[in-house]
C-alpha cells in the first residue's frame, strides 16, 4: 500500500464513518458525502498523474461534475425537508417508519 | 410535471441503466448508476407532500453512499492491479466492497432497511419502477463480476430471503409487503448467481413479471393497506378474483408461474450439494407464503359491511388501462408448463 493509497482510503473511510454514526442533521450527511467524493477525486487525479495517461487525464473532472450534480440534488433535497419537516434534523424523518 | 420534462426524465433513467450494462470499464459503469439516481429523484418527488419528499431524500443518501463505495472499491482496484475492467477482477478486497456497495444499491438483507420506507413513501408505479428497473443495473454488474466470494453471496442471499419473510409478517401496508417481497425474492436470486447465472436473470425476470402484475392490481384497486384490500371486490371483481392467484404466484405454489424460479433454484442448490440451505430457503418461502395468504384471505374471504350502493363501483365505468394487467397476469399465472423453453432460451442468453 503507497502512502498515497493510505490518504485517500483513510479519508474515504473518515467520509463514511461519519456519514454511518454522525446522524444528527441532513447537512452533516451531505458534507461527508462531498467529502467522500473529494478523497475520489483526489485518488484518480493523482493515479493519472503517476501514469501520466492522457486518456485518463479527463475522470478527475467527470468525476467532479458529477459529484456537483449530486451534491446541488442533495442541497434540493434539503431545502425541500426543511419545507415539509421543518428542520433538518434526522430525528425528524420518522413519518415512514416500520 | 411538464411531460418533456417527464420524457426527458424518463429517458435519462433508461440511458443510465444502458450505459452500466454497456459499460467494460468501472468510471462508465459508475456514471450510468449516478445518471439513473439522478433521474428517479425528481419522479419520486413530484408530488410534494412530507412522505415522498422524506422518501426521495432516504433513497438519495443510500444510493449515493453506494455509488461513492462502489467507485472507492474500482480505484483500490485500480491502484492495487492497475486495471479498470469489470471483469477479471484478481484482488479480493475491492471485489468484496463492490459486493456489499451493490449490495447496499439493491437492498439486499443486511443493507435492507431504506427499501421498505422507501417505497412506502411513493406512489404505485415510481414504487414499481423502483423495484423492478432499478435493481437492473446492480444486478447486472453483479452478474458481471462472478465467479467471486462464494460464502459472501450465500450470507446476504439467505439473510434476505429470512429477513424478506420475518420483516413481512408483521405489516398491514401494502407497499411495505411489496418492498419486503422484493428483499426475499432478491436473496434467492443471490444464492444462484454464483452457481448458474442465467437461471439468476431467469428469476430476476420472473419476479419482474409477477411483481409488475401484484402493483398494477393494487394500483387498480387503489388500495394501500389490508383492510382497504376487503372492498376491491366492489371495484374490480374479475381482477379481484385472479389477485389471490397472483399473490400465491409470488408466494411460489406449484401450479403457477412463480413456482418455476424456486423450483429450478432448489434443484440447482441440490446439484451444488447445498441440502441444508436449500432445506433453509425452502422455509423461509414458507414466512413469505403467510404474508401472501393473509393478503389473499383479506382480498377474497372477508366481506366488509357496506351500504347496498357501496356494493356496485364496478358497474361504472373506469379509465385505467388493464391491457398490461392483464397480459402481466396471463403471464404470471400460466407460464409454468412452458418451463422447458424458457430455461432454454435464459441459458441460450446466458452463453
Amino acid at each position: 500500500m503507497t502512502p498515497v493509497h493510505f490518504t485517500f482510503s483513510s479519508a474515504f473511510m473518515l467520509g463514511l464513518t461519519g456519514l454511518t454514526f454522525h446522524r444528527t442533521h441532513l447537512l452533516s450527511a451531505l458534507l461527508c458525502l462531498e467529502g467522500m467524493m473529494l478523497s475520489l477525486f483526489v485518488a484518480l487525479s493523482l493515479w493519472a498523474l503517476q501514469l501520466s495517461s492522457i486518456s485518463f487525464s479527463a475522470s478527475p473532472l467527470l468525476l467532479l461534475a458529477f459529484s456537483a450534480c449530486e451534491a446541488s440534488a442533495g442541497l434540493a433535497l434539503l431545502v425541500a425537508t426543511a419545507r415539509t419537516h421543518g428542520s433538518d434534523r434526522m430525528q425528524s424523518l420518522n413519518l415512514l417508519q416500520c | 410535471m411538464s411531460p418533456f420534462i417527464l420524457a426527458t426524465l424518463l429517458f435519462a433513467l433508461g440511458l443510465g441503466t444502458m450505459i452500466t450494462f454497456a459499460s467494460s470499464h468501472w468510471l462508465l459503469a459508475w456514471m450510468g448508476l449516478e445518471i439513473n439516481t439522478l433521474a428517479i429523484l425528481p419522479l419520486m418527488a413530484q408530488h410534494h407532500h412530507p412522505r415522498a419528499i422524506e422518501a426521495t431524500t432516504k433513497y438519495f443518501i443510500a444510493q449515493a453512499t453506494a455509488a461513492a463505495m462502489l467507485l472507492f472499491a474500482s480505484a483500490t482496484n485500480a491502484w492495487l492491479t492497475g486495471q479498470w475492467d469489470i471483469q477479471l477482477m484478481t484482488h479480493p478486497l475491492p471485489v468484496t466492497l463492490i459486493t456489499l456497495a451493490l449490495a447496499l444499491k439493491m437492498g439486499l438483507a443486511p443493507m435492507h432497511s431504506w427499501l421498505p420506507e422507501v417505497i412506502q413513501g411513493v406512489d404505485f408505479t415510481t414504487g414499481l419502477v423502483l423495484s423492478t428497473w432499478q435493481k437492473l443495473a446492480p444486478f447486472v454488474l453483479l452478474l458481471q463480476l462472478q465467479p467471486t466470494n462464494s460464502t459472501l453471496l450465500l450470507a446476504l442471499g439467505t439473510a434476505s430471503t429470512l429477513v424478506g419473510g420475518w420483516g413481512g409478517l408483521n405489516q398491514t401496508q401494502l407497499r411495505k409487503i411489496l418492498a419486503y417481497s422484493s428483499i426475499a425474492h432478491l436473496g434467492w436470486m443471490t444464492i444462484v448467481l454464483q452457481f448458474s447465472p442465467s437461471l439468476a436473470l431467469l428469476t430476476l425476470i420472473v419476479y419482474f413479471t409477477m411483481t409488475f402484475s401484484a402493483f398494477l392490481m393494487f394500483k387498480l384497486n387503489n388500495s394501500t393497506n389490508l383492510n382497504s384490500l376487503a372492498i376491491s371486490w366492489t371495484k374490480a371483481p374479475v381482477a379481484t378474483a385472479l389477485a389471490p392467484l397472483v399473490l400465491l404466484s409470488l408466494g411460489g405454489l406449484p401450479p403457477l408461474t412463480g413456482f418455476m424460479s424456486k423450483w429450478l433454484i432448489l434443484q440447482e442448490l441440490t446439484k451444488q450439494d447445498l441440502m441444508p440451505l436449500a432445506t433453509l430457503l425452502a422455509l423461509s418461502a414458507l414466512l413469505s407464503l403467510y404474508f401472501y395468504l393473509r393478503l389473499a384471505y383479506s382480498l377474497t374471504l372477508t366481506v366488509s359491511p357496506n351500504t347496498l350502493i357501496g356494493t356496485t363501483p364496478w358497474r361504472h365505468p373506469t379509465s385505467h388501462l388493464t391491457l398490461l394487467l392483464s397480459t402481466s397476469t396471463v403471464a404470471t399465472v400460466f407460464l409454468l408448463p412452458i418451463t422447458p423453453a424458457i430455461v432454454t432460451l435464459f441459458s441460450l442468453l446466458g452463453t
